[in-house]
């Protein structure tokens, strides 16, 4: 109990400071904050409409100007999801005695009726607001992370409200490990390509020569997109393999 | 009427300690997943709340959509999570019967 | 048209923001588990959709001419949605945690103090209570 206090006061007054220290914040956009201030903020705010045509600053700067650092970020999940299923994943976890249980593949096992119905109607819903999140990712909040977050909890709420076989029947290892890999793949193949043509790695703007009829503006505008799609892939394959790994101790059999 | 805003914003953000309290002091683990479910929805409420105020709604609808999908998830999933698993191996000399799991109301439909 | 319309959200937000009091003082307040799962599922299903709602409302003061408010139009759509949302999602997932408080053993509160939930697990189980070792796996 002593220590469930202590606790406590620790984290009031850690509270306490942060709050606190909300005060010396900078005004809501600010021009002359420290983060707008600077050099390459000022060319960001300038430029980013001349340059690619993207309303939304930060999905220019996350996958144009700073495109080398997302890619890494992409290849960081997708590590992480390798890494996990390297740990996890157990091929024969039959013990000695025991045989698998056969279930019949047209069957299938509800978890309840309400909740599962629901999750019938809402789940398409869920799917195309995902879709959404990426594809207007230049004009609001959003992009690959988020829509594939997004994209993978939909797959996740199938795992839960039903069972994890009808998940995997969706989305099958094998889908997903190629999925993953793919969205990677795509993301550092716009690299490549634009190294092809003799720019710069990630310099968007050469491949209007393959888009057509585009611009050198328009095809940054559209390659962001492709990246953002590739980013979605892997995260949402990431998020469900993660899920099915750790729910069913790595047999991705039975399970939840 | 943004001073409206405002002030009701700061009212629903104090009703929110009522559900802190409950997080702190419930007595089983399901009461507090209730009382955080019942904060993701006023945060979802919350969002609109600051979006308005700051005048971009359009721009804080998608976060507080994609809020409120993530927290019915996250509530399923703590539901979930008191229900037992379907096994993947038996015994093989026990006689077959039927699996009756915990719940009365999981059973195996065409 | 202007005042009507800030009226209208004015009452809604009220309404709900009432509502949402409610739902949070039974659940400070009320004795056992299910009492509280039903003031925190029915109060705030019903207050979150009010609040949207005049929201939603609100929005329609800057929607004169559909040709250049449509994102006023679209916001409003969303806010709908959220609406939508809300209603199909919030009392299903009441639902999955009252089942699962149900799984877990609550017990409710009774008037005469015996134990009704045992009873009431025991029949809904059927006889065939034999089951614990094999499904233990999780």
């Amino acid at each position: 109990m002593g220590m469930r206090i202590l606790g406590f006061i620790a984290v009031f007054v850690t509270g306490a400071l942060l709050t606190y220290g909300v005060a010396d914040f900078p005004k809501w956009g600010d021009p002359h904050s420290p983060a707008n201030a600077g050099e390459v903020s000022t060319y960001f705010i300038q430029n980013t409409k001349a340059d690619t045509h993207v309303p939304n600053i930060v999905t220019a700067v996350l996958a144009d100007y700073r495109g080398y650092d997302t890619m890494f970020e992409t290849v960081v999940i997708f590590i992480a999801g390798v890494a996990i299923m390297a740990i996890l994943r157990v091929l024969a976890t039959i013990p000695p005695g025991h045989q698998p249980v056969q279930y019949d593949p047209r069957k299938k096992i509800a978890y309840d009726p309400i909740i599962s119905v629901t999750c019938r109607l809402i789940v398409p819903v869920i799917q195309l607001f995902a879709l959404y999140v990426v594809a207007h990712g230049h004009h609001s909040p959003g992009g690959g992370f988020q829509g594939g977050v997004i994209l993978g909890a939909s797959f996740i709420l199938i795992a839960i409200t039903s069972n994890l076989r009808s998940a995997l029947r969706r989305f099958s290892e094998k889908r997903f490990i190629f999925i993953a890999c793919a969205g990677a793949l795509i993301y550092s193949g716009f690299g490549l390509t634009t190294l092809l043509f003799g720019r710069n790695f990630l310099d968007y703007g050469v491949l209007s020569k393959i888009m057509f009829d585009t611009d050198e503006v328009m095809a940054r505008s559209h390659s962001m997109l492709g990246v953002e799609i590739g980013v979605m892939l892997t995260v949402t394959a990431i998020m469900f393999a993660i899920y099915a790994n750790l729910s069913s101790r790595g047999a991705l059999r039975g399970g939840l | 009427m943004e001073t409206f805003f405002i002030i009701a914003g700061i009212v629903l953000f104090t009703t929110m300690w009522a559900e802190i309290y409950r997080v702190m002091a419930g007595p089983t683990a399901i009461d507090r997943i209730v009382a955080v479910n019942v904060i993701g929805t006023k945060t979802t409420v919350l969002l609109v709340f600051i979006g308005t105020i700051f005048g971009r709604v359009d721009m804080f609808v998608d976060f507080a959509l994609a809020y409120g999908l993530l927290n019915f998830v996250g509530s399923l999933a703590a539901s979930r999570y008191f229900h037992r698993c379907l096994p993947y191996t038996t015994p093989i000399d026990a006689p077959e019967k039927r699996k009756k799991t915990s719940g009365g109301n999981r059973t195996e439909i065409s | 048209m202007t005042i009507a319309i800030n009226i209208l959200s004015i009452l809604l937000i009220v309404t709900g923001l009432f509502l949402f009091l409610g739902a949070s003082v039974g659940l400070v307040r009320l004795p056992d588990f299910y009492t509280r799962m039903h003031a925190a599922g029915m109060g705030d299903t019903l207050s979150a959709l009010l609040v949207v709602l005049g929201f939603a409302v609100y929005q329609l003061h800057g929607f004169h001419d559909i040709r250049h408010d449509w994102p006023v139009l679209l916001v409003i759509l969303k806010l709908l949605a959220i609406c939508v949302f809300i209603m199909v999602t919030s009392p299903a997932s009441t639902h999955a945690l009252m089942d699962a408080g149900y799984e877990e053993g609550c017990e409710p509160l009774t008037k005469e103090g015996g134990n009704a939930l045992k009873e009431d697990l025991a029949r809904t189980r059927g006889e065939d209570t034999h089951d614990s070792e094999e499904d233990s796996l999780s």
